[in-house]
């Protein structure tokens, strides 16, 4: 019997459902995938990958970072800090990269407490959907009152952000629906820039009004409302749907491997272990796509200068040549045998890291108390269909009496 | 010639991954300030200066040969 054809469509039903045996394909057939429909190359090796996210030199940013803006004829449309390269990207990251050390993060512990304990303090045993009415509101609420949004309007954030990345099978661009979010948005941030910068307060938005940056031509110069508005709207989304994924991947995974609960269960000091394991298993964002700025060779291939990369850090992740038994779920596993690339690596490595890694581990001591002992309803749960981020759009789960 | 570690502080945000593989070499202070209490590469650390080089998700440390 001859296997079907390799094919890696990142927008098709047959992906989104189940990615991770199409990346084992195309580590072991293809390890430099080219999709001839859609002029792309793919990596998806551990050692790749990993390579790749070092080498922006090759690999470069500036083009954008998912597919339909990197094959625009216009590129990017706006000046945000994942589609830039060195000295920009320095510059800018500069900016903020001080208020999200694991040490200036720990600042965030009450917030992140109270809320957590808040909305699970709304849950119903009976009928909770751990993604719509746990992972789903409390990080977005954690990230927008970082960056300075207004009580009333961080639901709506998140709203917005769920539209825009939302993604119709056989369509790399934005739906219809995410064209009108990503405007209304836009446009929403840019009215905050405009208003903080008339009255200042104590949070990001306000900070990066006031940042003076060194400008291209050697002058000091000041951001302007579009850039402050494009660089808070990317916080907000970067710091939201990704702990909202992880978290209800999360509870899907040990669901499915009850053996690993128990021992959180038993143990909580492993509940960082078990996050870095969840975002090496499962983690939320599956890829980035770069523009190689000069020819790449790899695995006796060219990559041509010019062309789309994904860079696949899911698949990296469960490589079986990085990671011994890539596939099991085990939160005592070795993580020296690899880099874990579930925030990426280098210099575009997640800025957000140690807040996600908080929220997520306050997240998970929580529902160890919360529930010990639940069930997924398993027919009753929903997938997003996303650019470059997978997980569930809603996991309802029964907890079970102790 | 002797091997040492270089740190690129633009890059480093004071993640501590390398204090937390080798402390004895890589400190990072209360205000987030990290420090490199020896740069001399030798035969007995060698083995997790590279771990920590590898380690770094944001890729600030290296070893000049």
């Amino acid at each position: 019997m001859t296997k079907p054809e390799l094919v890696f469509d990142p927008f098709s039903d047959e992906y989104f459902n189940y990615p991770y045996d199409i990346y084992l394909r195309m580590q072991d057939e293809a390890p430099v995938y080219y999709n001839e429909a859609h002029d792309f190359y793919a990596l998806t090796r551990h050692a790749d990958v990993a390579a790749a996210l070092k080498d922006h030199e090759t690999y470069s940013s500036s083009r954008g970072c998912d597919l339909a803006t990197v094959q625009a004829d216009d590129g990017p449309q706006a000046q945000v800090i994942i589609f830039m390269d060195p000295p920009d990207h320095r510059v800018i990251r500069s900016l903020v990269n001080k208020a999200f050390t694991p040490r200036a993060i720990q600042a965030q512990r009450d917030t992140v407490e109270k809320l957590i304990d808040h909305y699970l303090g709304l849950v119903d045993p009976d009928n909770f959907d751990v993604v719509q009415d746990f992972s789903g509101p409390f990080p977005v609420e954690v990230i927008t009152r970082m960056a300075g949004v207004p009580e009333d309007y961080r639901q709506r954030v998140r709203e917005w952000i769920d539209i825009s990345l939302a993604r119709e099978p056989g369509n790399m661009g934005f739906t219809e629906a995410g064209m009108q979010a990503s405007i209304e948005s836009g446009t929403y941030y840019y009215q905050l820039a405009q208003e903080r910068r008339a009255n200042p307060q104590d949070d990001m938005i306000s900070r990066l009004i006031t940042a003076e940056i060194l400008g291209e031509d050697g002058q000091v110069r000041t951001l302007d409302d579009v850039e402050v508005a494009g660089f808070t709207a990317l916080l907000g989304g970067a710091g939201a749907e990704t702990v909202t994924k992880l978290l209800g991947n999360a509870i899907v995974t040990f669901a499915k491997n009850p053996d690993q609960w128990q021992k959180l269960l038993d143990d909580r000091s492993k509940v960082p272990a078990a996050v870095e394991e969840m975002l090496r298993f499962d983690g939320p964002v599956h890829y980035n796509v770069r523009f190689t700025l000069k020819e790449a060779h790899l695995h006796g291939t060219t990559i041509p200068a010019g062309k789309p990369v994904f860079l696949m850090k899911a698949a990296a992740n469960r490589d079986p040549r990085a990671f011994t038994d890539a596939h099991l779920f085990d939160i005592d596993r070795d993580r020296t045998e690899a880099q874990n690339l579930g925030f990426g690596y280098g210099i575009h490595s997640c800025l957000g890291a140690a807040l996600a890694r908080l929220e997520t581990t306050i997240a998970l001591e929580r529902l160890l108390d919360f529930m010990p002992r639940f069930e997924v309803q398993w027919d009753r749960l929903a997938r997003v269909q996303m650019q470059n981020v997978a997980g569930y759009h809603r996991v309802p789960v029964q907890v079970l009496p102790r | 010639m002797s091997k040492k570690i270089e740190v690129d502080f633009d890059i480093c945000e004071a993640n501590g991954v390398c204090m937390g593989i080798i402390p004895e070499v890589f400190e990072l202070d209360d205000e987030d300030y990290l420090h490199v209490l020896t740069h001399e590469v030798t035969p007995e650390n060698e083995t997790p200066i590279r771990e920590a080089v590898r380690q770094c998700p944001r890729q600030a440390i290296a070893v000049a040969e």
